[in-house]
């Protein structure tokens, strides 16, 4: 994993899963596990643009394209645009 | 909430305008041409408009579509179609040729196919359907599992269709079935309320008034089209009274919460409906820096389909204070499909009434006696209003006035069954009443809803039975079948439910691999019913508490599992608002 993906992943550990022993790698699915569920993709898309430096938009994304740390920063390098300062 | 005079006049409506349709198509073709109906939204650079006259050209070329693949009157047709306006247009035209068009929810991301193909095939059989809809997103993998049953077709939707120069007659009638909408539950638990033309345009002729409608209004909405909310609201409503719509799908907005505002301001609109837990992700889940809204358009923001509680009230006018927001704009109302949609709507002149009730009072005699707000024993509740013209609400309860008991209906425009489900239709209507499964108790005339008589769990506004939940995890392997037990759980965090589940291994040994095991659940959960569950306790065997009968008792099994877990049991008491 990148820097980016590693602390991406630790975010969801810590943050949104919050229960010891689950690990997240780069490939672990996420939503279609049910270990995320929508009510917390918000906060995914959120901390993506932080780390990722971009404004993602919504509606270019569905809940399929955040299930994988992998899949985040692909779906980032597509849709993402650059931040407005 | 007293029972009407029964020799007493129908109450009048003041809408007087409203011509006197037939059907709902009838107030369709009667729409200006030019006036803009729906704005689908996905972002800032992907966004549709069409007009009334626009939207009239897509039924007809929609219903053209359905009549040439075989729909005649009085079928049923099952859509399952991506939110948007291919969606709309399609139902309309079912209704339109007088078939009953049924919209199910799309499947879910990882949707197990044996699961999706069962579910599937007891909703057809149930519906006794001629055809199913789907759209061209509907995932390859599941199209060989599209299993419908009596033969019934599925065809793909068409985004585009032809225009067609004449329009199919109108075979819809005000007696006919308008369409049907489906509660939640797996094939078992299915219920479809199948509700007339008549219904519905009675329903929303005495709403409109409660609402103080007029032709300015905008509404937005992010709701699903399966859900009463979003279908009779935020579709039926607009397209009667002839008002702009600005629409966004469910999950784009749960990705982007602050779209809804963004929308809401810009576009200016006066009216939405959300489920409680709404307030607090919007409360929450906007980032400060993205918080510079105009609302002051907004008239009513109706939180509807949940408990309605203080604390996601209070937090949402308070993180959006600066923003324009009315005093009057959050508001309340109690509705289901089975009435059509709202019975009880509050007075949008005012905030929604709260009232201070002894907690320990309603929990030992079953009343409801208002208190100060000082008082320790004091918790709050806020008032779903009044009943709208036409409808009626008494408290079945044996503990007199002000008692707390469950919630019944009765109101002219009622559904009059479950769809082909008479063991489900002579549960929930007798004498005439519609045994709702909520409680609540009626104070100064307006309705508070507390809890629920049934064991339903209401997670962001979706309804979830929880035997289906403890059916999937009794089919794992590691688990003791049978001796599971799921339900809701207030979350103070989100606003909303959080589904628990606490379910026996087979041997004490197994309690070793209780990740594995939790992490497959959650696995099987997701592929049959989509939902995701926040937690899992798997205890020894003998654990859960059964009933005389041997089987699980719910209640007592929460009870017990509140009891062994501080982190379930909510910080600082229980009260609601405080």
């Amino acid at each position: 994993m990148t820097d980016q993906q590693r602390q991406m992943a630790d975010y969801i550990m810590n943050q949104l899963i919050r229960r010891p022993g689950i690990l997240v790698e780069e490939t672990t699915p996420l939503v279609s596990s049910g270990l995320i569920d929508s009510l917390l993709l918000v906060d995914i898309l959120q901390k993506l643009e932080d780390v990722t430096g971009t404004r993602i938009p919504a509606g270019k994304v569905r809940a399929a394209d955040l299930d994988t740390i992998q899949l985040m920063f692909a779906t980032a390098a597509r849709v993402g645009r650059p931040r407005a300062r | 909430m007293s029972r009407p005079d029964p020799s007493a006049p129908a109450p009048q409506s003041p809408d007087a305008e409203l011509p006197p349709y037939e059907t709902l198509i009838d107030a369709l073709l009667a729409a200006p041409h030019g006036k803009p109906f729906v704005t689908m939204w996905r972002d800032e650079d992907d966004s549709e408009t069409v007009d009334f006259g626009r939207f009239r050209e897509l039924v007809f070329a929609q219903a053209a579509f359905l009549r040439s693949v075989g729909v005649q009157p009085q079928d049923r047709v099952i859509l399952i179609m991506d939110q948007g306006i291919p969606l709309m247009a399609t139902f309309a035209a079912a209704f339109h040729l007088g078939a009953a068009p049924a919209i199910l929810a799309y499947p879910n991301l990882k949707m197990d196919p044996a699961k999706y193909r069962f579910g599937l095939a007891g909703v057809s059989a149930n519906l006794k359907a001629r055809l199913a809809v789907l759209d061209e997103k509907f995932p390859e993998a599941l199209l060989g599992h599209v299993g419908l049953e009596g033969g019934a077709a599925f065809v793909r939707a068409l985004n585009a269709p032809p225009h067609v120069s004449a329009p199919p007659p109108s075979h819809a009638r005000a007696d006919q079935l308008a369409f049907i909408q489906h509660s939640a539950g797996t094939t078992g638990l299915q219920k479809g309320v199948g509700l007339t033309h008549r219904a519905v345009l009675s329903h929303l002729r005495r709403l409109a008034p409660a609402l103080a409608l007029s032709p300015s209004d905008r509404i937005y909405s992010w709701l699903p089209l399966y859900h009463d909310m979003g279908l009779i609201a935020c579709f039926m409503l607009p397209l009667v009274f002839h008002l702009e719509l600005v629409m966004q799908s469910p999950n784009d907005w749960v990705m982007q919460p602050s779209s809804m505002l963004e929308l809401i301001d810009n576009r200016r609109c006066s009216l939405a409906w959300v489920p409680n837990f709404a307030f607090q992700f919007l409360a929450r889940r906007v980032r400060p820096r993205d918080r510079s809204f105009d609302l002051s358009s907004l008239r009513a923001l109706i939180n509807c389909s949940e408990p309605v509680r203080a604390s996601s009230i209070d937090e949402f006018r308070s993180t959006y204070q600066d923003c324009g927001l009315a005093s009057t704009a959050v508001q309340s109302c109690y509705a289901m499909a089975e009435t059509v949609f709202a019975a009880t709507q509050s007075d949008l002149t005012r905030p929604p009434t709260r009232a201070w009730i002894n907690s320990e009072i309603i929990r030992k005699q079953h009343r409801a006696e208002p208190v100060s707000s000082a008082d320790p024993a004091a918790v709050c509740f806020v008032s779903s209003g009044r009943p709208i013209p036409g409808v009626e609400i008494r408290i079945d309860t044996p503990a007199g006035s002000q008692g707390i008991g469950e919630i019944l209906i009765r109101s002219e425009s009622m559904f009059s069954g479950y769809f082909n489900r008479p063991d489900l239709t002579a549960l929930a209507l007798q004498d005439g009443w519609y045994r709702s499964g909520d409680l609540g108790f009626e104070l100064d005339g307006e309705l508070y809803v507390t809890g629920r008589k049934k064991d339903m769990i209401i997670v962001a506004g979706e309804n979830i039975y929880p035997q289906d939940v403890e059916e999937i995890v009794s089919g794992h392997p590691a688990i003791h079948d049978g001796r599971v037990v799921a339900f809701g759980r207030f979350d103070p965090e989100a606003g909303t439910e959080e589904i628990v589940v606490v379910a026996e291994v087979n041997s004490e040994e197994q309690l070793a691999e209780t990740l594995r095991f939790e992490l497959e659940i959650r696995n099987s959960i997701m592929g049959q019913l989509g939902i995701a569950v926040r937690r899992i306790y798997l205890k020894a065997p003998k654990w859960v508490v059964k009933s005389t009968a041997g089987k699980p008792a719910r209640s007592s099994t929460r009870d017990k599992l509140l009891l062994e877990h501080d982190e379930l049991r909510p910080a600082g008491g229980t009260r609601n608002g405080k």
